[in-house]
């Protein structure tokens, strides 16, 4: 039988470290523009797709250049900053060629509806929304925002990898690597659909009002993790 | 955003707690079949496995018609991947600790998160769906149910470690046999559209119970062809069974499946080919 309690109590930074990295998942899923099925017809602000799909694509992309550099170094810092960068570019590339097809294949400008003047380059904004549309593409304050959102995003992906691979046990080393990579994208998974609940589904970035929602879905992530981070723990811990 | 159904309970001819029973009984029946009889007959018990996860696979499938009936705001397959998301993390939990009653114990806490899940989108999200709290803990444990049901008909066991004696492995388990060798992800994504797909696809005014399932049973049919094709090049199951009988189902539950299109269809028509440049000025 394990001993669960002596795991926990020995194990319990990385419990905190991997429940950290859901809550700055969660919190990332917040910045992307997500757009949904509305999106990938024009017809609203932002990558028109899933929260899921996004945060996945991102998240996984975080989770290879973490693993990557996991290979030759064992600084936290160095394998987590890899790990948010990836994200970063993952995402970038997706909202720019999502962005070429808009202006070049739909043929609208990028428009937020949401606000009346974008946040960061000050242009306006309901002009070119248009009618009966909820704005379309990519405006820079989403982009910006999006690119902030997936670098938290990749941060607590890889987080949540570091912190699992930081657990002593008896595994062969192959075994482990693949264990602690499927949990961590399951934890991505299911912080990347709390705080799509959380918003309805569709955001623009930082500066939608649904954002301010915040810090529900966080606080729902923090729970849901910390559990299942209990559960990672305990079974990786007791082989 | 997408749409989700007309916002109100879903019209079921089958009882939900009739497909619960079959979700629950029927998968854990067919993995510890699976398990015992590899051992006790030959590797090409396996199969058994597969059918169980079709179980949960048809159970996931009947819940997420129910919850996303109410519309989620998020579309369907996100509560897919958030089923398999929470399976994952009890399946590893679950078979890690468990034993012999590894699966009974994903289970269980697949049930616990999911319940939990439920109850902060119902409290803390303020989603608002009534059955928001039982549906996630039934999608949460079909869930787990299909991830353990393919796993076991790919490798023959539940087990989660290698059986090593005197050095020599005779039994792969499932951390060696489907997690490190990226099985796990093929699980994950055939077995979450499995589940969130047939809704998705069937969704809309007309939507029907019978056949929503029948396209459940057919997207398990191809799950469990695809963990036969996995058992072919395992060392300790037998894939050729498994693909056979996953074929005989897929092509049952297709032609079922096609014939309540049929049924429920205003008419089926053949559009022809394309008009030629000619007929066309």
């Amino acid at each position: 039988m394990i001993d669960i309690v002596g795991i926990i109590a020995e194990d319990f930074l990385n419990i905190l470290l991997i429940t950290l990295g859901g809550v700055l998942i969660s919190l990332g899923v917040h910045l992307v523009p997500v757009g949904g099925a509305p999106a990938a017809m024009a017809q609203a602000t932002g990558v028109g797709t899933g929260t899921v799909q996004l945060a996945a694509g991102a998240g996984l992309t975080g989770l290879v250049t973490a693993g990557y550099m996991m290979n030759v170094t064992d600084s936290m810092g160095l394998i987590i900053a890899s790990g948010t960068v990836g994200a970063m570019i993952m995402i970038s590339v997706t909202m720019l060629v999502g962005q070429w097809m808009y202006v070049y294949g739909v043929g609208c400008p990028a428009a937020s509806a949401k606000v009346k003047y974008d946040p960061i380059t000050k242009d306006r904004q309901d002009l070119y929304v248009s009618q009966g549309t909820e704005g379309h593409a990519i405006p820079t304050a989403s982009f910006i925002s999006g690119i902030i959102g997936a670098g938290l995003g990749g941060f607590g992906g890889s987080l949540i990898y570091y912190s699992l691979l930081s657990i002593e046990n008896g595994l062969p080393e192959a075994d482990f690597i693949g264990i602690a990579s499927i949990f961590a994208i399951g934890l991505f998974f299911v912080n990347a659909v709390i705080p799509s609940y959380n918003i309805g589904g569709t955001i623009e970035g930082f500066h939608d009002p649904k954002f301010k929602r915040f810090p529900k879905a966080v606080f729902a992530s923090f729970v849901a993790t910390f559990l299942a981070a209990i559960m990672g723990v305990v079974a990786i811990g007791g082989m | 955003m997408s749409a989700g159904g007309g916002g109100g309970g879903a019209h079921a001819v089958i009882p939900q707690n009739n497909i619960i029973a079959f979700g629950i009984v029927g998968g854990l029946l067919g993995i510890y079949g699976a398990y015992f009889l590899v051992d006790i007959v030959g590797p090409y018990m396996s199969f058994l496995g597969a059918l169980g996860a079709i179980c949960g696979i048809v159970w996931g499938a009947a819940a997420v018609r129910r919850v996303a009936n109410y519309g989620l705001g998020t579309g369907v397959p996100s509560i897919g991947m958030l089923a398999l998301g929470i399976g994952i993390i009890a399946t590893t939990f679950g078979l890690a600790v468990g034993g012999i009653l590894g699966p009974i114990v994903a289970l269980i806490f697949a049930g616990l998160i999911g319940l939990v899940v439920g109850f902060l989108a119902n409290k803390v999200l303020n989603m608002g769906i009534p059955i928001m709290v039982q549906s996630m803990t039934e999608i949460a444990a079909a869930g787990a149910i299909t991830i353990v049901g393919l796993s076991t008909s790919m490798i023959g066991t539940f087990m989660f470690f290698d059986e090593v004696v005197n050095g020599v492995v005779v039994a792969q388990g499932v951390a060696s046999g489907v997690m490190t060798t990226g099985y796990i992800a093929v699980i994950f994504i055939a077995g979450g559209l499995a589940i969130l797909h047939p809704y998705n696809a069937n969704l809309g005014p007309d939507e029907k119970q019978d056949r929503t399932l029948a396209c459940a049973f057919e997207k398990g049919a191809i799950a469990m062809i695809i963990a036969g094709i996995v058992a072919t090049i395992t060392p300790f199951a037998s894939g050729s069974l498994t693909i056979l009988i996953g074929v005989a189902i897929w092509y049952v539950s297709f032609s079922g499946f096609y014939k309540r299109v049929k049924r429920d269809a205003y008419m089926v028509t053949g559009a022809g080919l394309l008009p030629s440049k000619e007929e066309l000025e």
